[in-house]
């Protein structure tokens, strides 16, 4: 058994510690076959080369950290909340406006680009922050996950109990079924980090000045058309890696801790 | 009274002198290497119009093109000046995105000598519109392995027409580690082949805007890629994948026929260890074209407009800009009297000191261009599709093509 | 005997009840009209029209239901969502069957630690930037010198495996991204690569929940293995099982990356690859023929509430049930 989670375990990470290894070869090393497995020397000459092409990094990266922020603090309060709404209470159209919320989920996203950009543009969020996590604050996603686990996790007793000892509401909901639902919480929070992260196109057409870009564009501003310093593309990536994998640490740390105190709490 | 009247006529004469040197700021969309062009001619610029100011908006090749299709949809946060690339000039084309130079007040037609022929038909559209002012161009060549060719005792000058190239190809194509596998190819492959016969990224159609795939120029393009594939000349390895830059390295692939643009990429990181083994020639059999291209365009939706044309013009017109321009980026230019300069008489090292330039500069004369079609990148790819099936499914070409047009014909109207 | 305060503090406490849950899912309901509804909207309109977007908004030309008959004939468009059918099955029913044992085993008498470090890794997928997967899997399935060729061709000449593996000697080497027929498995591979570690995720966070005792319990009753994890871990994983699966099928309805990166954008040989949103992303921003795109994320969206509902009517009745009761 060992055997085969282990190997499953190099499968996955492999490409993930290859991405390193190339952040230190020179450009020309970079797409050799076959693969340089071990680190290579031009780690220093690439970092120059970033920032030589993109002065902004640094700002870029911290771009991209406050957005996701931002945008997993949201979703995690709001998506909470509705998932506690749908989960534990029973009223009036529950059903149909949660199958409602269901089906927004299935439409294909990306024609919406073009609206997006003209709100945004008409509400003078342009090159702005915000507009890359208010519109996705409360996401049916989340909405629907956290849905499930609230639901799989809290009995509807203790609720009730809390009820009686005069909680309101919303204490019920902050102080009793927040912390039964960590994993839950880190779950969705590490999907909503590394969504934002990685969100690309969005980026694109709201961002323009180069102090404003997150990752993702920025770095992709590296791809000329005669020209592409492959070099700082790739330790640009492996650097941008380096936050998503501390909050993704944490994270799980959370999920995996939480689990030997939750199953023993609940009674 | 009259040192009031004074007064306000200095106020008045002080303000006129500040609206009139009311500064403008224009917003300019390219992506690299572009963007050193801008920023290395910028003093220059300013000396010339010192109340323009410039700001340049950076983004990666292919997600500029997107931006601008995004901002010209909404109408609104347009750059008042882009740079379009060849591959993407078609999807600008239509009715009311960019401005058409021909017009007054920008009258660009009075250019059009400057310039070289296909450039400056390429930035026509097919109901006349003068959508974009050529920067830079590409002509396409073929690159050979001075080392492959000498091995096989085979010479350049032995390629005349297609049928010559796949003669020699023959000798070019063998197994060199007697595994039974055939390992060193003529050509990388031959999709590519029949993009560069049939004009590139364009000429689907005619004039009049009617569908021409399935012409003698199409059917021989498909002809000679099919005998390069039967003959199994090519290695079929797609382009800007690993195995296509190690190919290069190692020279298991002796000719690549591509724009010229692909000299500095395998100088700078493809394989820059394979410095003075090649070479570049003429495309056989006469044929000339293109692969590549960059040209500037102004939207309609600009508020800029005017400023925005000085500095297209400026940088398209003037030729000692032209020349800076192709010092930063190897791009070579537009305007026709540059070529006449010393610097494209100097042999060039990564082709063992060949004056490719010279050959280029031949090249281009000849190239033909046709006024751009809204529908080109569509065409592109059904005729791409089709030589698909022709060459991997051994479909007929006069069927494959026959199905294009009726493929793209439906397709236009929406 | 009636206290006032107390009386208030009921009557406030019911009203809290009955309102706040319409309160705690408003959020939602407000962003979505403020940001969701428009480019709806927008998009529902703009497939009954023809536009080539560069002119900006004025230039839209209405053309009533022509979009769509264009798509419901277009073989380019049933192929790709005959391709996107394909590929959520080849790449979605291995992710659960692979996620389910897989969460189960690092549920079980694992150390923490070792726990920890496995499901960590398994997340890494995930987070890999699209550079980095596009690079690695294209040295994965090149053809002359892709590492999967080599394997293949070792596995079929070396002595030991040539009995099993041997029939392959005529199909090698294989062409993964140049031939039709093989892409499809190529981009099953990758996403399956690239979700099996959040399902897995996923069904782990959810076997948690349930009480050490539920196991012990069971194990005092003489339950084995296999026993532990079909009929205790499995039933009460449902609420979690039907989340992933209705994220599978929405998620891989709408499978772009992939495809993308490993086809160059392009779809592949023949269009195998091309996917329903591929097919629509190069629509709206090669071909810039926003109506039709439009109109095939609509009908897009048709497909996908055809399979939601399919799987809420297979799954999802007792998956939605609250705990207890059941």
């Amino acid at each position: 058994m060992y055997l085969l989670l282990s190997l499953v375990a190099v499968v996955t990470v492999f490409p993930f510690y290859w991405m390193f290894i190339l952040a230190t070869q020179a450009p020309a090393e970079i797409f050799r076959t076959p693969p340089h497995l071990w680190f290579g020397r031009s780690g220093a000459e690439n970092y120059h080369a970033l920032i030589r092409a993109l002065p902004t990094f640094w700002r870029n990266m911290w771009n991209s950290i406050y957005v996701a922020i931002m945008a997993t603090l949201t979703t995690l309060f709001f998506c909470s909340l509705g998932g506690y709404a749908f989960a534990m209470y029973d009223f009036k159209y529950k059903n149909q406006l949660f199958a409602l919320m269901i089906a927004t989920m299935m439409i294909p996203p990306l024609l919406g680009i073009v609206p997006y950009y003209i709100m945004m543009s008409w509400l003078g969020w342009i090159d702005k922050p915000r507009a890359l996590y208010v519109p996705s604050m409360a996401s049916a996603f989340g909405i629907f996950l956290l849905r499930q686990y609230i639901a799989a996790a809290v009995p509807r007793e203790l609720l009730d109990a809390a009820r009686i000892d005069g909680c309101s509401e919303f204490r019920i909901y902050w102080n009793i079924v927040l912390p039964l639902i960590r994993p839950g919480l880190a779950t969705l929070g590490i999907v909503t980090f590394v969504g934002s992260w990685n969100n690309f196109l969005g980026a694109l057409v709201v961002l323009r000045s180069r102090e404003a870009y997150t990752l993702p564009v920025a770095l992709r501003s590296l791809q000329g058309l005669y020209t592409t310093d492959w070099g700082a593309i790739m330790l640009g990536t492996a650097l941008s890696i380096l936050p998503i994998l501390v909050v993704f640490l944490f994270a799980s740390r959370r999920i995996i801790a939480a689990f030997a105190a939750g199953a023993g709490l609940k009674q | 009274m009259r040192k009031a009247l004074f007064v306000g006529v200095c106020l008045a004469a002080l303000a006129l002198a500040a609206w009139g040197e009311e500064k403008v700021t224009i917003t300019v969309a390219v992506y690299p290497d572009l963007d050193s062009v801008i920023e290395g001619v910028l003093p220059a610029f300013q000396a010339l119009y010192p109340d323009i100011e410039v700001e340049l908006e950076v983004a990666g090749y292919v997600d500029h093109h997107t931006r601008l299709l995004t901002t010209l949809a909404a109408g609104m946060g347009v750059p008042d000046m882009a740079a379009v690339e060849i591959g993407y000039i078609a999807r600008f084309a239509a009715e009311g995105g960019l401005v058409d130079l021909s017009q007054p007040p920008y009258n660009a037609e009075a250019y059009a000598s400057l310039f070289v022929p296909y450039a400056w038909q390429q930035a026509h559209t097919v109901d006349g519109r003068l959508i974009a002012m050529p920067a830079d161009i590409a002509p396409a060549t073929m690159f050979w392995r001075r080392d492959v060719f000498a091995e096989r005792g085979v010479s350049i000058d032995e390629i005349k027409t297609w049928e010559d190239y796949i003669e020699v190809g023959r000798r070019l194509t063998y197994d060199a580690d007697g595994d039974g596998q055939i390992d060193h190819w003529l050509v990388d492959d031959a999709a590519t082949v029949a993009m560069i016969l049939w004009g590139g990224h364009t000429r689907f159609f005619d004039q009049e805007g009617n569908c021409i795939v399935d012409s003698p120029r199409f059917v021989r393009a498909f002809e000679v890629a099919k005998a390069i594939r039967e003959a199994g000349l090519d290695a079929r390895i797609p382009a800007w994948t690993n195995e296509w830059y190690e190919a290069f390295r190692r020279g298991t692939v002796a000719t690549a026929i591509n724009g010229a643009w692909l000299m500095g990429h395998l100088q700078n990181w493809i394989a820059p260890e394979t410095a003075g083994l090649w070479g570049a020639a003429q495309l056989p059999g006469g044929i000339y074209t293109q692969r590549g291209g960059t040209w500037y365009v102004i939207p309609q939706a600009s508020d800029n407009k005017d400023a925005a044309w000085k500095l297209v013009k400026f940088l398209t017109t003037n030729p000692d800009i032209q020349l800076r321009a192709f010092e930063i980026t190897n791009a070579f230019p537009a305007v026709q009297a540059v070529w006449e300069d010393p610097i494209f008489e100097e042999p060039v090292p990564f082709l063992g000191g060949q004056p490719a330039r010279l050959l280029w500069k031949e090249a281009v004369q000849h190239i033909v261009g046709v006024p751009t079609n809204p529908n080109d990148a569509i065409a592109m790819e059904i005729v791409s599709d089709a030589l698909t099936q022709v060459l991997e499914e051994g479909r007929p070409i006069a069927e494959a093509l026959a199905e294009a047009k009726r493929l793209i014909e439906r397709r236009t109207g929406l | 005997m009636s206290n006032p305060l107390g009386l208030w503090r009921r009557w406030w406490a019911r009203r809290q009840q009955r309102y706040a849950p319409y309160l705690f899912i408003s959020p939602f309901y407000i962003l979505f009209f403020a940001f969701g509804l428009f480019p709806i909207g927008f998009s529902l309109v703009l497939s009954f029209h023809s536009w080539r977007a560069v002119g900006g908004l004025e230039t839209m030309r209405w053309i009533g239901l022509e979009n769509y008959r264009f798509l419901l004939t277009d073989p380019w468009f049933w192929q790709s969502l005959g391709n996107t059918l394909v590929l959520l099955v080849i790449s979605g029913l291995p992710q659960h069957l692979i996620a389910l044992p897989l969460a189960f085993l690092l549920n079980r008498r694992l150390p923490p630690r070792l726990r920890h470090l496995y499901s960590a890794s398994y997340f890494f997928p995930y987070i890999t930037s699209t550079v980095a997967i596009s690079l690695v899997f294209g040295t994965i399935f090149g053809l002359h010198y892709g590492i999967l060729n080599q394997l293949l061709e070792y596995l079929a000449s070396a002595p030991w495996s040539r009995w099993l593996f041997g029939w392959l000697e005529g199909y090698l080497p294989i062409n993964w991204l140049g031939k039709a027929v093989y892409i499809k498995p190529a981009i099953a591979i990758v996403v399956l690569w690239h979700w099996f570690g959040w399902n897995t995720i996923l069904y782990l966070a959810g076997l948690q929940t349930i009480p050490r005792e539920v196991f012990e319990a069971a194990k005092v009753d003489g339950a084995n293995v296999w026993h532990e994890f079909w009929h205790i871990s499995l039933p009460l994983l449902r609420p979690i099982i039907f989340f992933a699966v209705t994220m599978t099928i929405i998620g891989n309805m709408q499978l772009f990356d992939e495809p993308f990166i490993l086809t160059g954008g392009t779809g592949g040989p023949g269009r195998a690859g091309m996917t329903v949103a591929i097919y629509l992303y190069r629509t709206a921003f090669e071909w810039t023929q926003m109506g039709v795109a439009a109109a095939m994320s609509w009908l897009l969206f048709v497909s996908i509430g055809v399979l939601s509902l399919l799987n809420y009517l297979l799954l999802g009745r007792a998956a939605l049930a609250r705990r207890g009761e059941e």
